[in-house]
């Protein structure tokens, strides 16, 4: 009974990540199936040949390329501005604040549907030719709001004793934002970026209404999700997932390393 | 203080709704839609060359370096973009449909609809003319029942790509025994029957079983017929409407008869014998894909090149064998008849007439009756 | 720093933000609003003519899909959230120093895109599945009925897609906290149990607020889910507005949903927000100027 007591925490956490993980599961497990028509939803036989063919499907590679170069892009922009946006309205009180802040959450409550049809009656209006610029902008509009929520959790908890030692030791405010503020928000802003990446890659409404015609990865998947969609579409979407836990496990690993070969953490002193 | 804090509050709400309105009055239409009444652009064919861009379905056409497109690009030289975003006739025009208001095509030549979207975005002034004797290939060898119908007499706006038909796909080890729609009105299947969200399929093939001819169908006739649909999905008779994701229902067993496309079923039975299409009782519904020359299309020579290129039963033959729905070409049938005998003979890809005796041609509306129809359609569809 | 421009500081910081969210944002809300306020047919056009009236018609009109929209809305962020705190507990107190990577497994599923998670969920609850035999077997499924195109499945699919906004809120504010409370709490003979309650329960209302309002909103406006899950008798106003878009053509009628939406979306949060406390979610302490 203690046992449970004690762990029951655990399992109950293990089953929950257990349950997120099962679809992944599903379709790494599919993407090893061998159909011997264009349909993948029943299991026919273990193949490795769409692994070693995986980017043979010209249009599905296409997709995925330009749905991996505007997250790129736009997460960058993203998380620039919102960052920027974050700093502003925790630390500083200013004319329109609330309004800012209105402004910023709005979007949030917008369904995905609304936001991709008003950006495309305006891009219309305005004579703007839907591509891969409308995209990147529709994209960056969406994620600016999510990075200011993720980075402004994180100024909110923080501690403003380190900036002031160090202004009180002759460093600039640049200097101050530079060396202290930077690194110690760096945590939020990775955690911010990361979100919006994700974001980007799966987005499917907003950018169905305003892609013209280039075709994102979840666009392809929509068309051919009509047409049967090619097993090589799981074999890419498992390789995205390892990929991504090897990057993660990377940085794990050099932080690792970082953090001990760190010198004296401020709670030992 | 807090006034002060609602009063600033208000200000700002002002002048940003002010700012907006600015900057939004500076473009914008008056009118929203409504089409264009300007004189329709007829192509004169001029050189082939440059580039040209093609939006079609997916799975239409047979792809790779041997492929037709490739073909193409090597006999005429001109770089050739095929794009397969067209997955539903609505969707493609709704989100085209702003840059056709503006006289664009969104860098496309040539796009691939069904007959009645066709006729819509001709309706609308979205879709430039050709003359027929730019296209020979096309002139000699159109089918003889494709030649002059309903919606294109003159066959000036429209080439079709494919055709096809919808009837009834079963699991012939689930289902054995049905051959007519109303077997799935049948409660014995409650729960296990989709229909197609394609109104223009469904709702015809429903009065076809109550022996009404869906080509000059009153609008009453429509509506009785989708009240009878409504009941059945509100009953959970029907389990859902589908587009092309009946496959999928289909091979899990989840469903055992679904209204559906000919040429999916050809595929489906590659993986699962059991799954057969049938021809209904009553008969199917016969509907093309068409070619058509969107407003605004740049390098129109080339695409009326396009059209004409698929017509040489050779090059057809190829897309034939992949594509597995009904080709509009003559000769075809021959030149498969050495390659894939088996094909040749297959009645979905070469029906012969008594096959497709009590077959309709898809119907088209009109007007005001369209719109009731298809909002009536909308909220079965929508529950 | 002069005083002057240092209070021209945070305009430069929010400058380029607020003019991408105003011009892309907000300028289309007025335009969808326009749309909303015309009336007519695409082959004779939208005119312009104050049609008031769309807004209480498209409210009437789709009541059923309104209704379904927050119910489905509402069981799944329950469900998200019965699921997602001690998920988000135990990445927070337990998991030490693989916490990071728990964290990334939380956010993995997100990149291998939304539909085709759906679309895995399709399978793994079709009628033959052995999902759905173990769930019958149980029963869990009434005989002879299914899982798939019901609302349960719909649900399901709202609450695996969103679980990610719930974890990651919820863990934030959890990691926040200052743990010698909950020390100082059992130094004074609390339980665990009562120091949980009493103290980080309490001090995780935030990231529970945020999390909750990030899985509601967006799950009331879905459509993909209800699309491959669901019949059209779990159709969603999400699918009814995308219908009038793309398939009606029905423009007016479907910025007037979309904005009786909002709307009501808008309502409910501030009365959550109001009843849950403000400064949990807008940040209301700020103004931390020197």
């Amino acid at each position: 009974m203690r046992w449970l007591r004690r762990h029951g925490l655990s399992i109950y956490a293990g089953a929950a990540l257990a349950y997120m993980l099962i679809p992944i599961a599903v379709i790494a497990v599919f993407s090893f199936n061998d159909p011997e028509g264009r349909y993948n939803f029943t299991w026919e036989g273990f193949t490795l040949d769409h692994w070693e063919n995986a980017f043979g499907v010209e249009e599905l590679t296409d997709a995925l390329i330009t749905s991996l170069e505007l997250a790129a892009l736009t997460t960058i922009v993203a998380t620039v501005l919102g960052t920027l946006l974050a700093l502003a309205l925790v630390r500083y009180e200013f004319f329109g604040r609330r309004a800012a802040n209105f402004l910023i959450v709005v979007p949030l409550a917008t369904p995905e549907v609304v936001i991709g049809a008003g950006l495309l009656s305006l891009f219309i209006n305005y004579d703007v030719s839907r591509g891969f610029s409308t995209l990147f902008i529709a994209h960056v509009m969406f994620l600016i709001s999510f990075v200011v929520i993720v980075v402004r959790s994180r100024l909110i908890g923080f501690d403003r004793s380190l900036e002031e030692a160090a202004a009180d030791l002759g460093a600039r405010p640049l200097t101050v934002f530079r060396t202290i503020t930077l690194p110690l928000l760096a945590p939020g802003v990775i955690a911010a970026a990361l979100l919006a990446f994700a974001l980007s890659i799966d987005d499917f409404v907003i950018s169905n209404f305003n892609s013209g015609t280039t075709v994102t990865f979840p666009l392809y998947i929509f068309g051919a999700s009509q047409r049967g969609i090619p097993v090589e579409v799981n074999v890419i979407a498992t390789i995205l997932f390892l990929v991504t836990l090897a990057a993660m496990l990377l940085v794990l690993w050099q932080q690792r390393r970082a953090e001990r070969m760190a010198a004296v953490r401020p709670e030992e002193v | 203080m807090r006034q002060m804090k609602r009063l600033r509050l208000l200000v700002i709400g002002a002048l940003a709704l002010i700012a907006t309105l600015a900057l939004a009055a500076c473009g914008g239409d008056d009118e929203v839609g409504g089409g264009s009444d300007e004189e329709v652009a007829v192509v004169e064919k001029g050189p082939v060359e440059g580039e040209v861009t093609i939006s079609n379905w997916p799975l239409y056409i047979d792809k790779g370096n041997q492929g037709t497109v490739a073909e193409f690009q090597e006999a005429t030289g001109v770089d050739t973009t095929y794009i397969e975003d067209v997955n539903d006739n609505n969707e493609f025009f709704g989100k085209l449909r702003p840059e056709f208001e503006q006289g664009n095509s969104g860098g496309r030549s040539i796009a691939v609809v069904t007959d009645w979207m066709a006729k819509r975005m001709y309706d609308l002034g979205y879709l430039q003319e050709f003359d027929l004797a730019d296209l020979p290939d096309v002139e000699a060898n159109l089918r003889e029942n494709l030649r002059e119908p309903d919606f294109d007499p003159e066959r000036k706006f429209t080439v079709p790509w494919q055709s096809g038909m919808t009837g009834v796909i079963v699991r012939k080890d689930l289902a054995p025994d049905v051959t007519s729609i109303n077997d799935l009105f049948d409660p014995k299947y409650k729960g296990k029957v989709t229909m197609l969200t394609e109104l223009r399929d469904t709702v015809p093939l429903v009065m076809k079983a109550d022996g009404v001819d869906p080509n000059g169908a009153s609008k009453e006739d429509w509506l009785a017929a989708i009240d009878k649909i409504e009941q059945a999905a509100a009953s959970g008779q029907i389990r859902d409407f589908t587009g092309n994701d009946y496959a999928d229902d289909l091979t899990r067993g989840d469903v055992v008869a679904a209204i559906g496309w000919s040429g999916d079923a050809v595929q489906l039975q590659a993986d699962n014998p059991n799954i057969e299409w049938r021809m209904p009782d009553e008969g199917c519904i016969l509907w093309s894909d068409n070619m058509v020359i969107p407003v605004g299309a740049p390098n129109p020579s080339a695409a009326l090149e396009f059209m004409d290129f698929v017509y040489d039963p050779q090059v057809q033959a190829d897309i034939a064998e992949y594509v597995n729905y009904v080709t509009p070409v003559d000769g075809v049938k021959e030149i498969l008849a050495e390659r894939d005998p088996e094909l040749a003979n297959n009645q979905l890809i070469f029906p012969d007439d008594e096959f497709t005796e009590s077959c309709s041609i898809q119907p088209t509306l009109e007007g005001s009756d369209e719109q009731e129809i298809e909002e009536a359609f909308q909220q079965v569809i929508t529950g | 720093m002069s005083t002057a421009r240092r209070r021209l500081v945070p305009y430069f910081l929010l400058g380029p933000g607020l003019i991408w969210l105003l011009v892309f944002f907000a300028v289309p809300m007025y335009y969808m609003g326009e749309l909303a306020l015309r009336s007519g047919s695409l082959d004779e056009g939208f005119g312009f003519t104050w049609e008031f009236a769309n807004f209480p018609d498209a409210l009437s009109d789709n009541s059923t899909q309104f209704a379904r929209s927050f119910l489905y809305a509402g069981v799944a962020t329950a469900l998200s959230l019965v699921i997602a705190y001690p998920l988000a507990y135990a990445i927070a107190f337990r998991a030490g120093r693989w916490r990071n990577l728990l964290l990334f497994l939380v956010i993995a599923p997100f990149f291998t895109t939304y539909l085709i998670r759906t679309l895995a969920w399709q399978t793994i609850l079709s009628d033959g599945s052995p999902v759905v035999d173990a769930l019958s077997f149980i029963g869990a499924v009434p005989d002879g009925g299914r899982v798939l195109d019901t609302p349960g499945s719909v649900i399901a699919g709202l609450t695996y897609n969103f679980l990610p906004f719930m974890i990651l809120p919820i863990y934030a504010s959890l990691e926040r906290m200052d743990r010698s409370l909950i020390e100082a709490a059992t130094d004074l003979y609390a339980s665990a149990r009562t120091a949980f309650l009493k103290v980080t329960l309490p001090l995780s209302a935030p990231g529970v607020v945020a999390g909750t309002l990030l899985t509601f909103i967006p799950a009331s406006g879905d459509y993909v889910n209800a699309l491959f899950l669901g019949s059209r008798n779990q159709a969603m106003i999400g699918n009814v507005i995308q219908n009038n878009y793309l398939v009606t053509n029905n423009y007016p009628d479907a910025a007037a949903l979309s904005f009786v939406l909002m709307a009501v979306i808008l309502a409910l949060v501030v009365i959550y927000i109001r009843f849950a406390g403000s400064e949990a979610l807008m940040g209301d302490e700020g103004g931390q100027t020197r």
